[in-house]
Protein backbone atom coordinates (compact mmCIF):
# COMPACT_ATOMS: atom_id res chain seq x y z
CA UNK A 1 0.00 0.00 0.00
CA UNK A 2 2.72 2.00 0.96
CA UNK A 3 4.40 1.76 -2.39
CA UNK A 4 1.39 2.26 -4.36
CA UNK A 5 0.57 5.51 -2.46
CA UNK A 6 4.22 6.89 -3.38
CA UNK A 7 3.56 5.78 -7.00
CA UNK A 8 0.02 7.22 -7.29
CA UNK A 9 1.49 10.29 -5.73
CA UNK A 10 4.14 10.61 -8.37
CA UNK A 11 2.02 9.94 -11.04
CA UNK A 12 -0.50 13.00 -9.90
CA UNK A 13 2.75 15.36 -9.03
CA UNK A 14 4.65 14.95 -12.37
CA UNK A 15 1.26 14.42 -14.51
CA UNK A 16 0.57 18.00 -12.98
CA UNK A 17 3.76 19.62 -13.58
CA UNK A 18 3.76 18.14 -17.34
CA UNK A 19 -0.07 19.52 -17.90
CA UNK A 20 1.27 23.10 -18.69
CA UNK A 21 3.33 21.99 -21.37
CA UNK A 22 0.50 20.93 -23.37
CA UNK A 23 -0.90 24.99 -23.11
CA UNK A 24 -4.57 23.37 -22.98
CA UNK A 25 -6.26 26.02 -21.23
CA UNK A 26 -8.88 23.87 -19.71
CA UNK A 27 -6.96 20.93 -18.57
CA UNK A 28 -4.47 23.76 -16.90
CA UNK A 29 -7.47 25.21 -14.84
CA UNK A 30 -8.57 21.64 -13.64
CA UNK A 31 -5.34 21.12 -12.35
CA UNK A 32 -5.19 24.34 -10.55
CA UNK A 33 -8.20 23.78 -9.12
CA UNK A 34 -7.27 20.25 -8.20
CA UNK A 35 -3.31 21.29 -6.91
CA UNK A 36 -5.11 24.36 -5.06
CA UNK A 37 -7.71 21.64 -2.86
CA UNK A 38 -4.89 19.16 -2.68
CA UNK A 39 -2.77 22.51 -0.80
CA UNK A 40 -5.38 23.57 1.81
CA UNK A 41 -6.94 20.38 2.66
CA UNK A 42 -3.75 18.96 3.54
CA UNK A 43 -2.78 21.81 5.44
CA UNK A 44 -5.59 21.37 7.43
CA UNK A 45 -4.90 18.23 8.05
CA UNK A 46 -1.87 19.37 9.36
CA UNK A 47 -3.76 20.42 12.31
CA UNK A 48 -7.24 19.42 12.65
CA UNK A 49 -6.76 15.67 11.53
CA UNK A 50 -3.82 15.29 13.87
CA UNK A 51 -5.33 16.78 16.61
CA UNK A 52 -8.45 16.94 16.74
CA UNK A 53 -9.55 20.68 16.44
CA UNK A 54 -11.64 20.72 13.36
CA UNK A 55 -10.79 24.09 12.15
CA UNK A 56 -13.96 25.73 10.47
CA UNK A 57 -12.21 29.02 9.49
CA UNK A 58 -9.17 27.88 7.17
CA UNK A 59 -11.03 30.43 4.75
CA UNK A 60 -9.09 33.60 7.35
CA UNK A 61 -5.69 32.35 5.94
CA UNK A 62 -6.57 32.24 2.28
CA UNK A 63 -8.12 35.78 2.87
CA UNK A 64 -5.04 37.19 4.18
CA UNK A 65 -2.69 35.74 1.59
CA UNK A 66 -5.03 36.78 -0.79
CA UNK A 67 -5.19 40.78 1.08
CA UNK A 68 -0.93 40.93 1.11
CA UNK A 69 -0.69 39.73 -2.16
CA UNK A 70 -2.85 41.95 -3.47
CA UNK A 71 -1.11 44.77 -2.13
CA UNK A 72 2.03 43.98 -2.72
CA UNK A 73 1.61 43.00 -6.06
CA UNK A 74 3.36 45.65 -8.63
CA UNK A 75 5.31 46.65 -6.12
CA UNK A 76 7.52 43.76 -5.48
CA UNK A 77 8.31 40.74 -7.95
CA UNK A 78 5.36 38.26 -7.27
CA UNK A 79 7.05 35.13 -6.05
CA UNK A 80 8.20 37.74 -2.83
CA UNK A 81 4.92 38.83 -2.61
CA UNK A 82 3.53 35.08 -2.65
CA UNK A 83 5.93 34.53 0.44
CA UNK A 84 4.84 37.92 2.20
CA UNK A 85 1.18 36.64 1.93
CA UNK A 86 2.32 33.05 3.02
CA UNK A 87 4.30 35.06 5.94
CA UNK A 88 1.28 37.01 6.78
CA UNK A 89 -0.60 34.24 7.49
CA UNK A 90 1.75 32.75 9.26
CA UNK A 91 1.95 35.41 11.62
CA UNK A 92 -1.78 35.49 12.16
CA UNK A 93 -1.79 32.37 13.26
CA UNK A 94 0.74 32.74 15.75
CA UNK A 95 -0.56 35.79 17.32
CA UNK A 96 -3.49 34.39 17.81
CA UNK A 97 -2.88 30.69 18.35
CA UNK A 98 -2.38 30.75 22.06
CA UNK A 99 -5.56 32.20 22.84
CA UNK A 100 -7.51 30.44 20.37
CA UNK A 101 -5.74 26.82 21.07
CA UNK A 102 -7.20 27.16 24.48
CA UNK A 103 -10.86 27.02 23.61
CA UNK A 104 -11.57 23.22 23.13
CA UNK A 105 -13.86 21.14 21.37
CA UNK A 106 -17.37 22.38 19.57
CA UNK A 107 -16.26 25.65 21.07
CA UNK A 108 -13.06 25.58 19.33
CA UNK A 109 -14.96 25.11 15.99
CA UNK A 110 -17.14 27.28 16.09
CA UNK A 111 -14.42 29.74 17.23
CA UNK A 112 -12.49 29.39 14.23
CA UNK A 113 -15.62 30.38 11.96
CA UNK A 114 -16.29 33.30 14.26
CA UNK A 115 -12.49 34.71 13.77
CA UNK A 116 -12.68 34.31 10.03
CA UNK A 117 -15.98 35.83 9.56
CA UNK A 118 -14.60 39.24 11.88
CA UNK A 119 -11.57 39.11 9.88
CA UNK A 120 -13.89 39.01 7.26
CA UNK A 121 -15.73 41.82 8.19
CA UNK A 122 -12.84 43.85 9.15
CA UNK A 123 -11.64 43.52 5.83
CA UNK A 124 -14.42 44.49 4.16
CA UNK A 125 -15.04 47.71 6.52
CA UNK A 126 -11.32 48.79 5.64
CA UNK A 127 -11.78 48.47 2.20
CA UNK A 128 -14.56 50.46 1.96
CA UNK A 129 -13.50 53.16 4.42
CA UNK A 130 -10.53 53.38 1.82
CA UNK A 131 -13.45 53.70 -0.98
CA UNK A 132 -12.25 50.61 -2.94
CA UNK A 133 -14.46 48.33 -3.81
CA UNK A 134 -12.35 45.25 -5.48
CA UNK A 135 -9.05 45.70 -6.89
CA UNK A 136 -8.09 44.87 -10.17
CA UNK A 137 -4.36 43.51 -10.69
CA UNK A 138 -2.34 43.67 -13.65
CA UNK A 139 1.29 42.13 -14.67
CA UNK A 140 0.02 38.72 -13.79
CA UNK A 141 2.29 35.93 -14.89
CA UNK A 142 1.26 33.77 -17.16
CA UNK A 143 -1.08 31.00 -16.31
CA UNK A 144 1.50 28.36 -17.01
CA UNK A 145 3.60 29.70 -14.30
CA UNK A 146 0.53 30.23 -11.79
CA UNK A 147 -0.11 26.27 -12.27
CA UNK A 148 3.60 25.42 -11.91
CA UNK A 149 3.58 27.22 -8.98
CA UNK A 150 0.25 25.77 -7.65
CA UNK A 151 1.27 22.14 -7.94
CA UNK A 152 4.22 22.87 -6.27
CA UNK A 153 2.27 24.46 -3.19
CA UNK A 154 -0.19 20.94 -3.70
CA UNK A 155 3.16 18.69 -3.48
CA UNK A 156 5.12 20.78 -0.41
CA UNK A 157 1.29 20.55 1.38
CA UNK A 158 1.43 16.34 1.12
CA UNK A 159 5.41 16.26 2.02
CA UNK A 160 4.49 18.46 5.04
CA UNK A 161 1.77 16.72 5.98
CA UNK A 162 3.42 13.60 5.77
CA UNK A 163 6.50 14.67 7.73
CA UNK A 164 3.86 15.98 10.47
CA UNK A 165 2.73 12.80 10.78
CA UNK A 166 5.82 10.81 10.94
CA UNK A 167 7.90 12.71 12.77
CA UNK A 168 7.87 13.59 16.89
CA UNK A 169 5.73 16.86 16.33
CA UNK A 170 3.21 13.92 15.08
CA UNK A 171 2.84 11.27 17.91
CA UNK A 172 3.02 14.82 20.69
CA UNK A 173 -0.43 15.74 18.27
CA UNK A 174 -1.83 11.99 18.33
CA UNK A 175 -1.58 12.00 21.64
CA UNK A 176 -3.25 15.27 22.57
CA UNK A 177 -6.29 14.06 20.34
CA UNK A 178 -6.51 10.96 22.57
CA UNK A 179 -6.00 12.53 25.69
CA UNK A 180 -4.61 16.42 26.14
CA UNK A 181 -4.47 16.27 30.36
CA UNK A 182 -2.44 12.74 30.18
CA UNK A 183 -0.81 13.96 27.55
CA UNK A 184 0.17 17.09 29.01
CA UNK A 185 0.87 15.18 32.39
CA UNK A 186 3.22 12.83 31.24
CA UNK A 187 5.35 16.08 29.51
CA UNK A 188 3.90 16.29 25.99
CA UNK A 189 4.74 20.37 25.55
CA UNK A 190 0.98 20.65 24.44
CA UNK A 191 0.65 24.41 24.16
CA UNK A 192 3.69 24.55 22.27
CA UNK A 193 2.75 21.46 19.85
CA UNK A 194 -0.37 22.44 18.76
CA UNK A 195 0.60 26.25 17.98
CA UNK A 196 3.26 24.91 15.76
CA UNK A 197 0.58 22.80 14.05
CA UNK A 198 -1.44 25.73 13.72
CA UNK A 199 1.34 27.79 12.33
CA UNK A 200 2.03 24.93 9.99
CA UNK A 201 -1.52 24.77 8.67
CA UNK A 202 -1.91 28.54 8.54
CA UNK A 203 1.15 29.17 5.99
CA UNK A 204 0.88 27.45 3.00
CA UNK A 205 -2.96 28.69 2.57
CA UNK A 206 -1.92 32.10 2.67
CA UNK A 207 0.49 31.25 -0.69
CA UNK A 208 -2.51 29.48 -2.45
CA UNK A 209 -4.80 32.51 -1.61
CA UNK A 210 -2.29 34.50 -3.15
CA UNK A 211 -1.80 32.59 -6.35
CA UNK A 212 -5.93 31.93 -6.38
CA UNK A 213 -6.02 35.67 -6.78
CA UNK A 214 -3.22 36.46 -9.28
CA UNK A 215 -5.43 33.84 -11.36
CA UNK A 216 -8.54 35.59 -11.46
CA UNK A 217 -6.63 39.28 -11.26
CA UNK A 218 -9.44 40.61 -8.62
CA UNK A 219 -9.24 41.00 -5.15
CA UNK A 220 -13.33 41.37 -3.56
CA UNK A 221 -12.79 40.86 0.46
CA UNK A 222 -16.29 39.21 0.16
CA UNK A 223 -15.23 36.54 -1.74
CA UNK A 224 -11.16 36.34 -0.37
CA UNK A 225 -12.65 35.05 2.70
CA UNK A 226 -15.95 33.15 1.58
CA UNK A 227 -16.70 30.71 4.34
CA UNK A 228 -17.42 28.41 1.43
CA UNK A 229 -13.83 27.67 1.40
CA UNK A 230 -13.55 26.48 4.94
CA UNK A 231 -16.71 24.61 4.22
CA UNK A 232 -15.29 22.99 0.98
CA UNK A 233 -11.73 22.18 2.96
CA UNK A 234 -13.27 20.38 5.80
CA UNK A 235 -15.57 18.39 3.67
CA UNK A 236 -12.85 17.15 1.43
CA UNK A 237 -10.86 16.19 4.09
CA UNK A 238 -13.22 14.22 6.08
CA UNK A 239 -14.94 12.90 2.80
CA UNK A 240 -11.46 11.77 2.13
CA UNK A 241 -10.38 10.59 5.47
CA UNK A 242 -8.67 12.06 7.85
CA UNK A 243 -6.39 8.93 9.14
CA UNK A 244 -4.00 9.12 6.38
CA UNK A 245 -1.48 11.62 4.43
CA UNK A 246 -3.60 10.02 1.06
CA UNK A 247 -7.13 10.69 2.16
CA UNK A 248 -7.30 14.45 1.63
CA UNK A 249 -5.98 14.27 -1.49
CA UNK A 250 -8.75 11.59 -2.61
CA UNK A 251 -11.27 13.88 -1.20
CA UNK A 252 -9.99 16.68 -3.06
CA UNK A 253 -9.96 14.62 -6.16
CA UNK A 254 -13.52 13.73 -6.09
CA UNK A 255 -15.00 16.98 -5.52
CA UNK A 256 -13.02 18.45 -8.24
CA UNK A 257 -14.08 15.97 -10.57
CA UNK A 258 -17.66 16.24 -9.22
CA UNK A 259 -17.55 20.17 -9.39
CA UNK A 260 -16.45 19.83 -13.00
CA UNK A 261 -18.91 17.81 -13.75
CA UNK A 262 -21.97 19.90 -12.17
CA UNK A 263 -20.59 23.19 -10.93
CA UNK A 264 -21.03 25.46 -14.32
CA UNK A 265 -24.38 23.93 -15.25
CA UNK A 266 -26.13 22.72 -12.03
CA UNK A 267 -24.50 24.81 -9.12
CA UNK A 268 -26.81 24.30 -7.24
CA UNK A 269 -26.79 20.46 -7.91
CA UNK A 270 -23.30 20.34 -7.18
CA UNK A 271 -24.12 21.70 -3.36
CA UNK A 272 -26.78 19.04 -3.15
CA UNK A 273 -24.51 16.08 -3.84
CA UNK A 274 -21.94 17.73 -1.45
CA UNK A 275 -23.98 17.65 1.44
CA UNK A 276 -25.16 14.13 0.66
CA UNK A 277 -21.74 12.89 0.35
CA UNK A 278 -20.54 14.77 3.77
CA UNK A 279 -23.67 13.17 5.72
CA UNK A 280 -23.24 9.59 4.06
CA UNK A 281 -19.59 9.58 4.72
CA UNK A 282 -19.90 10.45 8.63
CA UNK A 283 -22.79 8.27 9.15
CA UNK A 284 -21.20 5.11 7.21
CA UNK A 285 -17.52 5.60 5.66
CA UNK A 286 -16.31 7.33 8.73
CA UNK A 287 -12.52 6.56 7.54
CA UNK A 288 -13.40 8.20 4.49
CA UNK A 289 -12.57 7.32 0.79
CA UNK A 290 -8.64 6.72 2.34
CA UNK A 291 -10.62 3.56 4.09
CA UNK A 292 -12.55 2.67 1.08
CA UNK A 293 -9.54 2.26 -1.15
CA UNK A 294 -7.92 0.23 1.66
CA UNK A 295 -10.47 -2.42 1.93
CA UNK A 296 -10.66 -2.43 -1.74
CA UNK A 297 -6.75 -3.44 -1.86
CA UNK A 298 -7.66 -6.02 0.56
CA UNK A 299 -6.04 -3.74 3.72
CA UNK A 300 -9.12 -3.31 5.53
CA UNK B 1 -28.22 61.92 22.03
CA UNK B 2 -31.92 62.36 21.66
CA UNK B 3 -32.44 59.21 19.61
CA UNK B 4 -29.94 57.16 21.90
CA UNK B 5 -33.16 58.40 24.67
CA UNK B 6 -35.98 57.58 22.35
CA UNK B 7 -38.58 55.16 22.92
CA UNK B 8 -38.14 54.64 19.18
CA UNK B 9 -35.08 53.14 19.21
CA UNK B 10 -35.92 50.93 22.56
CA UNK B 11 -38.76 49.70 20.61
CA UNK B 12 -36.07 48.37 17.72
CA UNK B 13 -34.14 47.09 20.31
CA UNK B 14 -36.69 44.84 21.83
CA UNK B 15 -37.93 43.73 18.58
CA UNK B 16 -34.92 42.47 17.41
CA UNK B 17 -34.02 40.87 21.22
CA UNK B 18 -36.67 39.27 21.10
CA UNK B 19 -36.61 37.31 17.94
CA UNK B 20 -32.96 36.75 19.24
CA UNK B 21 -34.08 35.16 21.82
CA UNK B 22 -36.51 33.40 19.83
CA UNK B 23 -34.53 31.62 17.22
CA UNK B 24 -31.80 31.13 19.77
CA UNK B 25 -34.48 29.31 22.27
CA UNK B 26 -34.70 26.59 19.14
CA UNK B 27 -30.70 26.12 18.58
CA UNK B 28 -30.59 26.15 22.89
CA UNK B 29 -33.08 23.32 23.93
CA UNK B 30 -31.79 21.01 20.66
CA UNK B 31 -28.01 21.62 22.06
CA UNK B 32 -28.73 21.38 25.91
CA UNK B 33 -30.74 18.00 25.20
CA UNK B 34 -29.07 16.23 22.39
CA UNK B 35 -25.67 17.93 22.51
CA UNK B 36 -26.48 18.60 19.17
CA UNK B 37 -24.75 21.88 16.99
CA UNK B 38 -27.32 22.77 14.73
CA UNK B 39 -25.42 25.13 12.37
CA UNK B 40 -28.66 24.74 10.18
CA UNK B 41 -30.99 26.38 12.47
CA UNK B 42 -31.05 29.54 10.45
CA UNK B 43 -32.01 27.71 7.70
CA UNK B 44 -35.25 26.34 9.75
CA UNK B 45 -35.82 30.50 10.16
CA UNK B 46 -35.99 30.45 6.36
CA UNK B 47 -37.88 27.52 5.76
CA UNK B 48 -40.60 28.81 8.32
CA UNK B 49 -40.68 32.25 6.45
CA UNK B 50 -40.65 30.83 2.60
CA UNK B 51 -44.27 28.69 4.42
CA UNK B 52 -45.79 31.92 5.12
CA UNK B 53 -44.07 33.70 2.14
CA UNK B 54 -46.19 30.91 -0.35
CA UNK B 55 -49.38 30.60 2.08
CA UNK B 56 -49.99 34.46 2.04
CA UNK B 57 -49.54 35.19 -1.80
CA UNK B 58 -50.94 32.14 -3.19
CA UNK B 59 -53.85 31.38 -1.00
CA UNK B 60 -53.67 34.71 0.97
CA UNK B 61 -53.59 32.89 4.45
CA UNK B 62 -52.46 35.31 6.86
CA UNK B 63 -48.79 34.54 8.91
CA UNK B 64 -51.18 34.38 12.19
CA UNK B 65 -52.03 30.86 10.67
CA UNK B 66 -49.33 29.86 8.63
CA UNK B 67 -47.27 29.95 12.50
CA UNK B 68 -48.90 26.48 12.94
CA UNK B 69 -47.76 25.35 9.54
CA UNK B 70 -44.83 26.46 9.69
CA UNK B 71 -44.30 24.98 12.68
CA UNK B 72 -45.66 21.28 11.90
CA UNK B 73 -43.40 21.02 8.82
CA UNK B 74 -40.13 22.43 10.52
CA UNK B 75 -41.19 19.55 13.50
CA UNK B 76 -41.58 16.87 10.73
CA UNK B 77 -38.39 17.51 9.35
CA UNK B 78 -37.19 17.73 13.08
CA UNK B 79 -38.39 14.57 13.33
CA UNK B 80 -37.32 13.16 10.32
CA UNK B 81 -33.21 14.32 10.92
CA UNK B 82 -33.97 12.55 14.39
CA UNK B 83 -35.07 9.23 12.79
CA UNK B 84 -33.07 8.90 9.97
CA UNK B 85 -29.46 10.88 11.18
CA UNK B 86 -28.71 11.05 14.76
CA UNK B 87 -30.82 8.24 16.51
CA UNK B 88 -28.01 6.38 14.54
CA UNK B 89 -25.03 9.06 15.71
CA UNK B 90 -26.39 8.94 19.23
CA UNK B 91 -26.53 5.23 19.23
CA UNK B 92 -22.77 4.54 17.54
CA UNK B 93 -20.38 4.82 20.51
CA UNK B 94 -17.60 5.45 17.82
CA UNK B 95 -19.50 8.40 16.80
CA UNK B 96 -21.28 9.57 20.17
CA UNK B 97 -17.95 10.15 21.58
CA UNK B 98 -17.10 13.09 19.36
CA UNK B 99 -20.73 14.23 18.91
CA UNK B 100 -20.48 17.75 18.95
CA UNK B 101 -17.85 17.91 16.06
CA UNK B 102 -19.71 15.41 14.04
CA UNK B 103 -23.25 16.82 14.24
CA UNK B 104 -21.67 20.44 13.03
CA UNK B 105 -20.26 18.50 10.17
CA UNK B 106 -23.48 16.49 9.56
CA UNK B 107 -25.58 19.85 10.25
CA UNK B 108 -23.80 21.60 7.64
CA UNK B 109 -24.32 18.98 4.95
CA UNK B 110 -28.21 19.66 5.98
CA UNK B 111 -27.66 23.22 6.09
CA UNK B 112 -26.46 23.04 2.26
CA UNK B 113 -28.62 20.83 1.00
CA UNK B 114 -32.07 22.85 2.58
CA UNK B 115 -30.33 25.77 0.97
CA UNK B 116 -29.65 24.60 -2.62
CA UNK B 117 -33.09 22.61 -2.66
CA UNK B 118 -34.87 26.36 -2.37
CA UNK B 119 -32.50 27.86 -4.45
CA UNK B 120 -33.43 25.04 -7.36
CA UNK B 121 -37.43 25.27 -6.35
CA UNK B 122 -37.89 28.94 -6.20
CA UNK B 123 -34.72 30.66 -7.56
CA UNK B 124 -32.25 32.71 -5.42
CA UNK B 125 -34.33 36.19 -5.92
CA UNK B 126 -34.90 37.79 -2.99
CA UNK B 127 -39.02 38.12 -2.00
CA UNK B 128 -41.60 39.57 0.43
CA UNK B 129 -44.97 40.63 1.01
CA UNK B 130 -47.04 43.32 2.69
CA UNK B 131 -48.96 42.49 6.19
CA UNK B 132 -50.17 44.55 9.24
CA UNK B 133 -47.60 47.41 7.94
CA UNK B 134 -49.46 50.52 9.06
CA UNK B 135 -47.93 52.58 11.70
CA UNK B 136 -49.50 53.40 14.92
CA UNK B 137 -48.24 56.11 16.99
CA UNK B 138 -48.34 55.90 20.78
CA UNK B 139 -46.33 58.35 23.05
CA UNK B 140 -44.58 59.41 19.92
CA UNK B 141 -42.99 56.34 19.53
CA UNK B 142 -43.93 54.54 15.34
CA UNK B 143 -44.59 51.20 15.10
CA UNK B 144 -45.64 48.82 12.54
CA UNK B 145 -48.44 46.39 13.44
CA UNK B 146 -46.08 43.47 12.14
CA UNK B 147 -43.15 44.31 14.43
CA UNK B 148 -45.62 44.68 17.75
CA UNK B 149 -46.85 41.15 16.55
CA UNK B 150 -43.35 39.87 16.08
CA UNK B 151 -42.78 41.35 19.68
CA UNK B 152 -45.55 39.91 20.88
CA UNK B 153 -45.25 35.90 19.64
CA UNK B 154 -41.08 36.17 20.27
CA UNK B 155 -41.40 37.87 23.29
CA UNK B 156 -44.66 35.03 24.53
CA UNK B 157 -43.16 31.89 23.54
CA UNK B 158 -39.62 32.96 25.03
CA UNK B 159 -41.81 33.67 28.68
CA UNK B 160 -44.31 30.32 28.08
CA UNK B 161 -41.35 28.53 27.56
CA UNK B 162 -39.69 29.34 30.86
CA UNK B 163 -42.94 29.07 32.52
CA UNK B 164 -43.40 25.18 31.13
CA UNK B 165 -39.37 24.70 32.03
CA UNK B 166 -40.09 26.20 35.73
CA UNK B 167 -43.30 24.52 36.29
CA UNK B 168 -45.01 21.35 34.19
CA UNK B 169 -43.37 18.28 34.99
CA UNK B 170 -42.03 17.39 31.48
CA UNK B 171 -39.96 20.65 31.88
CA UNK B 172 -38.18 19.52 34.83
CA UNK B 173 -37.23 15.93 33.11
CA UNK B 174 -35.65 18.39 30.94
CA UNK B 175 -34.17 20.71 33.08
CA UNK B 176 -32.58 17.10 34.33
CA UNK B 177 -31.42 16.10 31.47
CA UNK B 178 -29.80 19.72 30.44
CA UNK B 179 -28.33 19.24 33.54
CA UNK B 180 -27.06 15.90 34.24
CA UNK B 181 -27.50 13.50 31.05
CA UNK B 182 -26.52 10.00 33.00
CA UNK B 183 -28.30 10.90 36.14
CA UNK B 184 -31.46 11.58 34.84
CA UNK B 185 -31.54 8.43 33.21
CA UNK B 186 -30.78 7.01 36.46
CA UNK B 187 -33.80 8.29 37.90
CA UNK B 188 -35.98 7.21 34.87
CA UNK B 189 -36.14 10.67 32.65
CA UNK B 190 -36.61 8.39 28.87
CA UNK B 191 -34.07 10.07 26.86
CA UNK B 192 -35.74 8.32 23.93
CA UNK B 193 -39.03 10.25 24.76
CA UNK B 194 -37.73 13.45 25.31
CA UNK B 195 -35.20 13.77 22.88
CA UNK B 196 -37.20 13.74 19.78
CA UNK B 197 -40.05 15.94 21.56
CA UNK B 198 -37.07 18.52 21.76
CA UNK B 199 -35.97 18.05 18.76
CA UNK B 200 -38.99 18.74 16.90
CA UNK B 201 -39.38 21.49 19.59
CA UNK B 202 -36.57 23.12 18.72
CA UNK B 203 -37.08 23.39 14.86
CA UNK B 204 -40.85 24.12 15.03
CA UNK B 205 -39.95 27.21 17.17
CA UNK B 206 -37.14 27.90 14.16
CA UNK B 207 -40.31 28.01 11.97
CA UNK B 208 -42.15 30.01 13.74
CA UNK B 209 -39.02 32.76 14.31
CA UNK B 210 -38.98 32.59 10.61
CA UNK B 211 -42.43 33.47 9.81
CA UNK B 212 -41.97 36.53 12.19
CA UNK B 213 -39.11 37.38 9.72
CA UNK B 214 -40.84 36.90 6.95
CA UNK B 215 -43.38 39.80 8.01
CA UNK B 216 -40.56 42.74 8.23
CA UNK B 217 -37.78 41.56 5.99
CA UNK B 218 -37.00 40.42 2.20
CA UNK B 219 -36.55 36.50 2.26
CA UNK B 220 -34.28 34.33 -0.01
CA UNK B 221 -33.21 31.01 0.10
CA UNK B 222 -29.72 32.25 1.67
CA UNK B 223 -31.05 33.97 4.53
CA UNK B 224 -30.56 31.94 6.82
CA UNK B 225 -26.66 31.66 7.60
CA UNK B 226 -26.76 34.60 9.59
CA UNK B 227 -29.83 33.78 11.79
CA UNK B 228 -27.82 30.61 12.49
CA UNK B 229 -25.04 33.22 13.54
CA UNK B 230 -26.83 35.48 15.48
CA UNK B 231 -28.17 32.43 17.48
CA UNK B 232 -24.43 30.99 18.01
CA UNK B 233 -23.74 34.28 19.98
CA UNK B 234 -26.68 34.25 21.83
CA UNK B 235 -26.19 31.00 23.36
CA UNK B 236 -22.53 31.57 23.70
CA UNK B 237 -23.50 34.09 26.01
CA UNK B 238 -25.89 32.90 27.74
CA UNK B 239 -24.08 29.77 28.36
CA UNK B 240 -24.46 26.52 25.65
CA UNK B 241 -27.81 25.00 26.84
CA UNK B 242 -28.59 27.21 29.22
CA UNK B 243 -31.79 28.16 28.66
CA UNK B 244 -32.94 30.97 31.11
CA UNK B 245 -29.95 33.03 30.29
CA UNK B 246 -29.84 32.20 26.78
CA UNK B 247 -33.49 34.21 26.78
CA UNK B 248 -32.01 37.16 28.82
CA UNK B 249 -28.84 37.02 26.39
CA UNK B 250 -31.16 37.11 23.27
CA UNK B 251 -32.77 40.65 24.64
CA UNK B 252 -29.10 42.07 25.83
CA UNK B 253 -27.74 41.44 22.14
CA UNK B 254 -30.81 43.05 20.71
CA UNK B 255 -30.08 46.11 22.72
CA UNK B 256 -26.41 45.92 22.00
CA UNK B 257 -27.01 45.67 18.36
CA UNK B 258 -29.71 48.24 18.19
CA UNK B 259 -27.47 50.95 20.43
CA UNK B 260 -23.79 50.23 18.90
CA UNK B 261 -25.63 50.42 15.49
CA UNK B 262 -27.10 53.66 16.59
CA UNK B 263 -23.55 55.19 18.04
CA UNK B 264 -21.37 54.39 15.12
CA UNK B 265 -22.81 53.43 11.88
CA UNK B 266 -24.46 50.61 9.86
CA UNK B 267 -21.11 49.13 8.67
CA UNK B 268 -19.74 48.27 11.69
CA UNK B 269 -22.88 45.66 13.11
CA UNK B 270 -21.51 42.53 11.80
CA UNK B 271 -18.02 43.76 13.26
CA UNK B 272 -19.85 44.40 16.42
CA UNK B 273 -21.70 40.83 16.66
CA UNK B 274 -18.73 38.68 15.76
CA UNK B 275 -16.51 40.43 17.76
CA UNK B 276 -18.64 40.02 20.78
CA UNK B 277 -18.85 36.39 19.52
CA UNK B 278 -14.99 36.06 19.74
CA UNK B 279 -14.42 37.62 22.69
CA UNK B 280 -16.76 36.03 24.52
CA UNK B 281 -15.55 32.68 23.30
CA UNK B 282 -11.53 33.85 24.46
CA UNK B 283 -12.79 35.08 27.89
CA UNK B 284 -15.38 33.11 28.93
CA UNK B 285 -16.52 29.96 27.05
CA UNK B 286 -18.77 28.64 29.52
CA UNK B 287 -20.58 32.08 29.05
CA UNK B 288 -20.98 35.72 30.84
CA UNK B 289 -24.17 34.26 32.40
CA UNK B 290 -23.11 31.25 34.31
CA UNK B 291 -22.15 30.54 37.26
CA UNK B 292 -18.63 28.94 37.14
CA UNK B 293 -20.29 25.52 38.53
CA UNK B 294 -19.98 22.65 35.76
CA UNK B 295 -18.83 19.19 35.54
Amino acid sequence: MKALDIIFGLALAIGGLLVPLSGDAYLMGLVFQLAMWIALAQSWSMLSSTTGYLSLGHAVFYGIGAYVCVLLTGVVPFGVALAAGAAASAVFAGLIGLPVLRVQGPYFVILTYGLAELVRNVVMRIESALGSFGRMIFMVPSFEVLVWCMVALGILATLGAAAVRHSALGAGLAAIRENEVAAETVGVPVARLKLLAFVASATIPGAVGGLALLRTGYFEPAQAFDPVISFTIVTMALVGGTETVRGPVLGALGFTLLSEALWSSLPQLYMIVLGLTLIAFILFVPRGLSGLADRALGRG
Amino acid sequence: MDTLLSGQLLFAALVSGSLYALIALGLNLVYGTLRLLNIAHGDLVMIGAYTAFWLFTLLSIPPVVSFFVAAALCALLGWAVYEGMFRRLLANPGLAKRVEANSLILFYGISVILQNLTALAFTSSSRGYQYLDTVITWQGVSMTGNRLLSLGVAGGICIAALLFLRFHLFGWELRAVIQRREAAQIVGVNLNRVQPIIICAGFAIAGIAGVLVSMTEQITPFMGFPFTIIAFVVIIIGGLGNIGAGVLAGLSLGLIETYGVALTSPGYRSILIYGLFVAVLLIRPEGIFTKAVRS
